[in-house]
């Protein structure tokens, strides 16, 4: 078990005991692997920096680098794809500690021997290794403790270093949207760019769902424009809606032409309402049924669906129309029942028996209005209707909710549940 | 159901102004108050006792700081917002650990001298209205951290500003005294003596005004901000202006005491003494725009120095940083606020506190540190891997150079100048 800081500056020599130089950095291979092996060394010799490659090297001491040959390539080290530098590129700078789901900084480098290789086994945060660093080292094997990171449960940040590495990023699925959020959040716009760049769409959207405003908008201006559409179309319409508005107009408009024209129209629909009104926090996948329909219809209605919208409490009853579809709102609402009704009721039951009057809010009042109703007539979502008196939506619990409490609150509660 | 794909004409309006110039004025902050912050108690006493030894003739200096002062800026505020990261976190992951901590240490011993310095300009400045600096100073303490742990950033940002609008009062100070237009032009061209007060006060009006925590904070505060590249250029303005603004400040007060002590030969230490030295000549409302400017401008100071060296702890030392974070998000953040805040208002109400030698080891350490910081700077702004296209163009670069080296001579010939005085003290 050996730290990188005992090894620097440490004299190379050579198989016949002369001086070569004083080694500066190692470099190893990223790959898939969990250990990544050393790949050489570094070594300076005041005039030059060249590279002295893993199996030139014989023993690795706490007090020299011994080789096993004499013959050396002066050659100036070029850096190639895939190879990162342990100390320039890694020590010293944050990487995310996936188990304790935070940023933290290397301060030592821990390597062991693995199979005749010597390979990167983790990294040290604790504030003792960068005390053990400072001190002269005769002070150093006195200044204990240690906290070490497996480089397994590590997440390298490729950005960090100047040439294209194959990192996996499988370990950030791990991480809840609003964990992921959180990093992105604290990371410089570099680093938060390249981890949202290794999301599939979904956890994009989801992530980028909770992440603040300001860095939001840079990273989808700085994505590609197909990319942003994808993930735009993940997102519930609403934050789609909100984000766009962020945007600068020119760059939204294109998104907005590459996404699927039905996802665009819900998004487009959403944006004609004020940004805090009612229209824009409402959710507008509803499950429809008309008066008589029986809870056997409904029931088999909802398990032919292909997505059921989330969160789903109750059903809203609607009047039959010009188009008979159950697709298209824009009929009058008649009422809703609710879903354990639903469940406990006999399969015979028209939906008129076991629906209740309600009441509901335009969508064109502001959205605290929405909290108050589900308040006092202790409703899970209250139905929005449009000028014309057709159902256009509704608002549930947790989006009142979110839209009520001001935007430091809201952090703060994520954070706690972190 | 219809879908508009037109909004209403005055939402159309509004959106395009937003777009025009409101990212100008949103970009406003990190350089306007970064500037600011160097008028404090310390610089506010440097300009007037150079305007009162040196008259007008030292007015062509200070365009040239200005200058410097601009350029210095620009490269960090451009670093941050290239980057994303603050200026010790650039340190630390690009130089030597053991050069990462003398700077951090150095800066962390010079910000505690000058916030002590804020508070005792606070207290000056109250005592001056005759207010007990046993009331002022933890009021304004307390005040200064209240607004700062509780509020978002952007609220303590837009609070900083208003308060640094307290300047004005240095502006109509100078306008009231009536100073002579043809001697502020005369003491625009470069006229140089060569003894060596002369060259003393040049190096204290250079050291006052390129502090290194101005350069950290107008990084930091970018970072915070969320500024990208694409956006710099609002920022830039931010930044430009800021600096212009704060030389205008700095000029009124040496114009100020220049009309009315310099004909006199008054002699000046501290700003309070500028300050009870216009009564006479230049009338109550001279003197009392002087206090209230001096206490403006020491707040502002007290607020944005604990918050610089915070801000360079947490990210050379890896613990959450943030005004925007709550205490339990960012424990040791705000604690270490508090700390330097605290400290700074204890340790200026000690009685018979020596000002003069405190703020004269500050500059020194400040005059040891602002080389290495300049030279620290260039090379990151130069670093291909970090700023991408972003580095200095040649002419740039020579401009930034001979900046470093005028800075660092001054620096050093000032540390020598207070050695020498130290062994062979002068009677």
């Amino acid at each position: 078990m050996l730290f990188i800081s005992q090894l620097l500056h440490l004299p190379v020599k050579a198989r016949d005991g002369g001086d070569v130089g004083r080694i500066v950095d190692i470099m190893v291979r990223i790959d898939d692997r969990n250990y990544p092996p050393i790949g050489g060394i570094l070594v300076s010799d005041r005039r030059r920096t060249f590279f002295i490659p893993a199996s030139h090297l014989a023993e690795i001491s706490l007090h020299t680098i011994q080789l096993n040959t004499t013959q050396i390539n002066l050659e100036q080290f070029v850096r190639r794809n895939g190879e990162v530098l342990l100390n320039k590129d890694v020590l010293d700078h944050q990487i995310i500690d996936i188990n304790g789901r935070r940023i933290v900084r290397v301060n030592d480098i821990q390597m062991a021997l693995i199979d005749h290789d010597y390979c990167v086994v983790g990294v040290d945060v604790s504030p003792q290794a960068l005390l053990r660093r400072l001190a002269p080292r005769s002070a150093s094997p006195h200044i204990i403790g240690r906290q070490v990171i497996s480089w397994a449960d590590a997440q390298y940040l490729a950005s960090a270093a100047p040439v294209q590495l194959k990192v996996s990023y499988n370990r950030l699925a791990e991480f809840s949207a609003v964990d992921l959020a959180r990093i992105v959040d604290a990371l410089s716009f570099r680093e938060s760019a390249e981890i949202v760049a290794a999301l599939d769409d979904e956890t994009a959207a989801e992530t980028l769902e909770e992440v603040s405003d300001e860095r939001l908008v840079d990273l989808l201006e700085g994505m590609d424009q197909e990319r942003a559409a994808d993930i735009l179309e993940e997102m519930t319409p609403n934050a789609a809606a909100d984000l766009l508005e962020d945007l600068d107009a020119e760059f939204a408009k294109q998104i907005l032409a590459r996404m699927e024209p039905e996802e665009a129209e819900d998004v487009k629909e959403l944006l004609a309402y004020a940004e805090d009104s009612v229209g824009r926090s409402m959710m507008t996948d509803l499950v429809l049924a008309f008066p008589d329909d029986t809870v056997a219809d409904v029931i088999a209605g909802l398990r032919a669906r292909h997505e059921l919208p989330d969160p789903l409490t109750e059903i809203y009853v609607v009047e039959h129309s010009d188009h008979d579809s159950l697709q298209h709102i824009g009929s009058s609402l008649v009422g809703i029942v609710r879903l354990p009704k639903l469940l406990v009721s006999h399969a015979s039951t028209p939906m008129h028996e076991i629906l209740e009057e309600v009441p509901s809010i335009h969508a064109s009042d502001p959205s605290e209005i929405a909290a108050r109703v589900l308040g006092e007539y202790n409703l899970t979502a209250v139905p929005v209707i449009d000028d014309d008196g057709a159902l256009v939506g509704a608002v549930s619990v947790d989006d009142a909710l979110a839209e009520l409490l001001p935007d430091i609150w809201h952090r703060r509660g994520t954070r706690n549940f972190g | 159901m219809s879908t508009p794909d037109v909004l209403p004409i005055h939402q159309r309006f509004f959106r395009y102004l937003r777009r025009s110039w409101w990212p100008y004025i949103l970009a406003i902050g990190p350089g306007m108050l970064a500037a600011s912050a160097g008028n404090d108690a310390g610089g506010i006493a440097t300009y007037a006792s150079a305007g009162a030894a040196y008259g007008f003739s030292l007015l062509w200096v200070m365009v040239i700081i200005t200058v410097a002062v601009a350029v210095v800026q620009e490269m960090s505020a451009r670093l941050g917002a290239v980057t994303g990261k603050g200026f010790a976190d650039l340190v630390r992951e690009n130089f030597p650990i053991r050069m990462t901590a003398f700077i951090m240490l150095t800066l962390l011993l010079a910000n505690t001298g000058i916030i002590v310095s804020e508070f005792v300009g606070i207290a000056a400045a109250a005592e001056l209205f005759g207010i007990s600096r046993y009331i002022a100073v933890p009021l304004a303490a307390f005040v200064m951290w209240f607004v700062i742990t509780r509020g978002s950033y952007d609220r303590v940002e837009q609070f900083l500003l208003v308060l640094s609008a307290v300047f004005l009062a240095y502006v109509a100070s100078a306008i009231m005294v009536k100073p002579d237009p043809h001697a502020i032009l005369a003491g625009l061209k470069p006229v140089f003596q060569g003894d060596s007060a002369y060259i003393k006060i040049i190096v204290a009006l250079v050291g006052t005004t390129i502090s290194p925590y101005m350069q950290l904070y107008v990084q930091s505060s970018v970072v915070e901000k969320g500024v990208s590249i694409s956006e710099f250029r609002y920022t830039r303005v931010d930044v430009f202006v800021g600096t212009v603004l704060a030389g205008i400040v700095a000029t009124c007060i040496i114009v100020a005491t220049a009309a009315t002590l310099h004909p006199q030969g008054v002699i000046i230490d501290t700003a309070a003494d500028a300050a009870m030295a216009l009564a006479p000549i230049a009338g109550k409302y001279a003197t009392e725009l002087f206090g209230v400017g001096l206490l403006g401008a020491s707040l502002l100071a007290a607020g944005i120095l604990p918050l610089s060296t915070t801000y360079m702890l947490s990210e050379s030392l890896g613990f959450e940083r943030g005004v925007s974070r709550s205490w339990q998000e960012a424990p040791v953040f705000m604690g270490v606020f508090t700390v330097l805040i605290a400290f700074g208002a204890v340790i200026a109400l000690i009685p018979g506190l020596p000002l003069i030698s405190v703020l004269v080891g500050v500059y020194v350490i400040n005059g040891l540190l602002l080389p290495i910081e300049l030279l620290a700077i260039v090379s990151l702004i130069n670093n291909k891997e970090l700023m991408g296209s972003n580095v200095n163009g040649r002419l740039h670069n020579m401009i930034v150079w001979a900046i470093v080296v005028a800075v660092s001579i001054l620096s050093l010939v000032y540390i020598g100048w207070q050695i020498f005085e130290w062994i062979i003290p002068v009677t």
